[in-house]
């Protein structure tokens, strides 16, 4: 088990350091090799693992780290059936993702980077599922932010990009923090930096310290998982080559704050107030970017605008105290989400970098691979019954809907106007990009529609995943099982703490799938015609949030550090040293002239100065005496 | 028996003559003697006081200001010879090498 686990953290890891080290002398083949192989190494040991593992939880320390007296941080790993599911997960849409990668990039020449950091993501993101020692989780935290920060500004000749990434560094900094404070808040309160003592220990805490602990750790996931306030960074974040926005701002990175709230869910359950915080914010970001998708013409920033809404109803099902309920809707994500951006990618690519989905149409005819795995992940993203997502987001609501106070009620209904308003925008974007429209720009026909075979077929398992997502955990009522909640049972929140009644179950399933299908209907009656522009233009520019942090933050900032600059450092400090300086100087000035190259001038002063000293020593000595 | 005093202010007047000639002579031997000159004042002043008090110490000091002022000329000598086969002169104020 141990030899499993570490061969899984250790083969991206290698894969990336080799690709760094001597991925330039290396064959273009050989170095893709190595990136794609060491991923589906780890995709291989993944499996082995879950195999071996049958559901029971491992605390093995792999590596010892840091010791200092009290203070000690070792590799450590906790392989949970969380953890079992989330690593085989990423290693799984990973290993996808590096094969399309392949593709995609045969035509850049910084291949070599792109795969060393692609691996280097990977390890990462391991890291942070497996790690059981908050340190070293913090490594793969921090590991993860850097990967997505040089990702974002692969293409950093074009200060765009560059400023893309440096927008998402700073500002999932910010969350950073607050996970900073919280571990070292733990490492204080429970001398402890490993995530299964600190569960065990948890209800040794207050319910107020509970409360800070939680807030914070909410704080640093929002962060990580773009949700409100901070979501600004993520739609920017499509800067960057499509397949990294599909692997890490789509199907794994942004959904680690989801997972951390879920792996340290005893400290989170013990406080009502943070999971009714946690229950509110993702219910507005889900409204709020479900709104901002609807105006988007780039096709990838819907996407983003759609991972922001979609993160936060994992964040939803957390915070109602479904833990399974959010891994189910994290997977069956993963899966659609990945699709939908390979699929945009091989679009973009086909049609020579073109965003604009009003500047596409008729791609039916002409890329008919890619049209139906779109299709595919359009149908699971928009939850139509009886496919991938649509379980997922129901057992979401319907938790949230069951929970006793009454504010959760109303927070089900957001969550619901946000899925309803997910049916809109989907289909508005596959409608568009997709349909025969007779309005179709100008040579747009004769262009040449030409991307690798590979490149779509690669998605097919993906689309197969993304279809049949809900059978992981298909509701009793459905005839299924539900084996992903079996499987997490064991785990704290993995069972739903208020149940359903099942009559309510069955409503809420037909009502909201009637309700989806309605829309997608309304969606294709609608999305002919061009929309109103007003309404467009607020949605395009998510709701101006953009703008309204340059006014309140950004630019009181930049005119608060003119000030510094200016008067401060420049006016005040440099002047003062300045001043300082010129004395010395003028000093020296003076004594440069006495440096006459004479050694008579020399011998002079040397009898004058010994003079001095002994005629001082005399005089001492005579009043002294 | 001369007083130690008149001796001083003999060792002392030498002293004066050796740096005034070390100082104000441009000539690269003369402020070599200048400095012998010194040296051979100081070696006075040790004589006179070792005969004042009966000391042997003045003397012995004496002969290791000999030897000193010996290697001394014989450097010295030898770096001025050298100096005017180099610069083809013994003016100490051509020697400006060192102006900074």
């Amino acid at each position: 088990m141990k030899s499993y686990l570490f061969l899984l953290l250790l083969f991206p890891f290698a894969g990336g350091l080799i690709l760094a080290v001597v991925g330039r002398y290396l064959p273009r083949r050989i170095a893709e090799w190595i990136a794609c192989s060491s991923v589906l190494g780890s995709l291989l040991m993944a499996i082995l693992a879950f195999g071996a593992a049958g559901g029971k939880r491992y605390l093995l320390t792999l590596l010892e780290w840091i010791r200092v007296g009290d203070f000690s941080a070792s590799m450590s790993v906790y392989y949970d059936p969380l953890a079992a599911i989330m690593a085989l997960m990423v290693t799984f849409v990973s290993s996808l993702i590096h094969l399309y990668s392949v593709s995609f990039m045969r035509n850049d020449r910084d291949y070599v980077r792109y795969f060393s950091y692609m691996n280097l993501f990977v390890f990462s993101m391991l890291v942070i599922i497996l790690a059981d020692n908050l340190v070293f989780l913090y490594l793969g935290w921090e590991g993860v932010g850097f990967c997505s920060y040089i990702l974002i500004g692969f293409w950093y000749s074009d200060v765009v990009n560059a400023t893309a990434g440096r927008k998402a560094f700073i500002l999932t900094r910010i969350g950073d923090v607050a996970l900073g404070v919280a571990i070292a808040l733990f490492f204080l309160l429970l001398d402890q930096f490993s995530i299964f003592a600190i569960n065990a220990k948890a209800p040794s805490l207050s319910v107020g310290t509970a409360t800070l602990l939680g807030l914070l750790l909410f704080w640093g996931a929002v962060g990580k998982s773009a949700q409100l306030p901070l979501v600004v960074w993520l739609p920017d974040a499509m800067a960057g080559p499509t397949p990294v926005s599909a692997l890490i701002h789509a199907a794994t990175m942004v959904t680690a704050g989801a997972y951390l709230l879920m792996r340290l869910f005893p400290i989170i359950a013990l406080s009502p107030t943070t999971l009714l915080t946690i229950a509110t914010v993702a219910a507005f970001t889900g409204l709020f970017s479900a709104l901002a998708a609807l105006g988007q013409k780039d096709i990838k920033r819907i996407l983003a605008y759609s991972t922001i809404s979609q993160v936060s109803y994992m964040f939803l099902g957390v915070g109602a105290g479904d833990v399974a309920a959010g891994m189910y809707h994290l997977l069956s994500h993963a899966f659609f989400k990945a699709l939908l951006f390979l699929g945009a990618g091989c679009i973009i690519q086909a049609l020579h970098e073109e965003h604009d989905i009003f500047k596409m149409g008729n791609l039916r005819r002409r890329l008919p691979v890619v049209f139906w795995l779109f299709l595919a992940g359009a149908l699971s993203l928009a939850a139509i019954p009886p496919f991938g997502g649509f379980f997922s987001k129901d057992r979401i609501l319907l938790s949230t809907f069951s929970h006793p106070e009454p504010i959760y009620k109303v927070l089900a209904l957001i969550g619901e106007i946000g899925a309803v308003i997910t049916v809109l925008y989907t289909f508005r974007m596959f409608f568009v990009a997709f349909l025969d429209r007779p309005s179709v720009p100008e040579g747009f026909e004769k262009k040449d529609l030409k991307i690798p075979k590979f490149m779509g077929w690669v998605n097919l398992p993906l689309a197969i995943l993304a279809l049949l997502a809900a059978t992981l955990n298909l509701p009793g009522s459905f005839g299924g099982n539900e084996w992903l909640a079996h499987y997490m049972a064991s785990l704290p929140g993995g069972v739903p703490p208020y149940s359903a009644p099942s009559g309510l179950e069955w409503m809420m399933e037909i009502g909201s799938g009637l309700l989806n299908i309605g829309l997608l209907v309304v969606a294709y009656l609608l999305y002919r015609p061009p929309i109103r522009e007003r309404l467009h233009k607020l949605l395009f520019s998510g709701f101006y949030l953009d703008r309204l942090y340059q006014i309140a933050l950004v630019e009181p900032y930049q005119k608060l550090a003119k000030v510094f600059w200016l008067n401060i450092d420049e006016g005040v400090v440099d002047n003062r040293f300045d001043a300082a300086g010129n004395t010395f100087r003028s000093f020296s000035f003076g004594l440069q002239r006495w440096t006459t190259g004479r050694l008579s001038t020399y011998l002079k002063m040397l009898f004058l100065g010994f003079t001095a000293i002994v005629s001082a020593l005399a005089l001492g000595w005579y009043y002294l005496r | 028996m001369v007083p130690y005093g008149n001796l001083l202010l003999l060792a002392f007047t030498l002293f004066l003559m050796g740096a005034v000639c070390a100082v104000a002579r441009r000539n690269l031997l003369m402020i070599l003697i200048g400095v012998e000159i010194m040296l051979n004042a100081a070696g006075m002043a040790f004589v006179g006081a070792s005969l004042k008090w009966q000391l042997l110490d003045g003397q012995a000091f004496v002969l290791f200001i000999f030897a000193v002022a010996a290697s001394e000329v014989a450097i010295g000598l030898a770096l001025i010879v050298y100096s005017r086969r180099r610069t083809g002169s013994v003016d100490a104020d051509h020697y400006n090498l060192m102006k900074g």
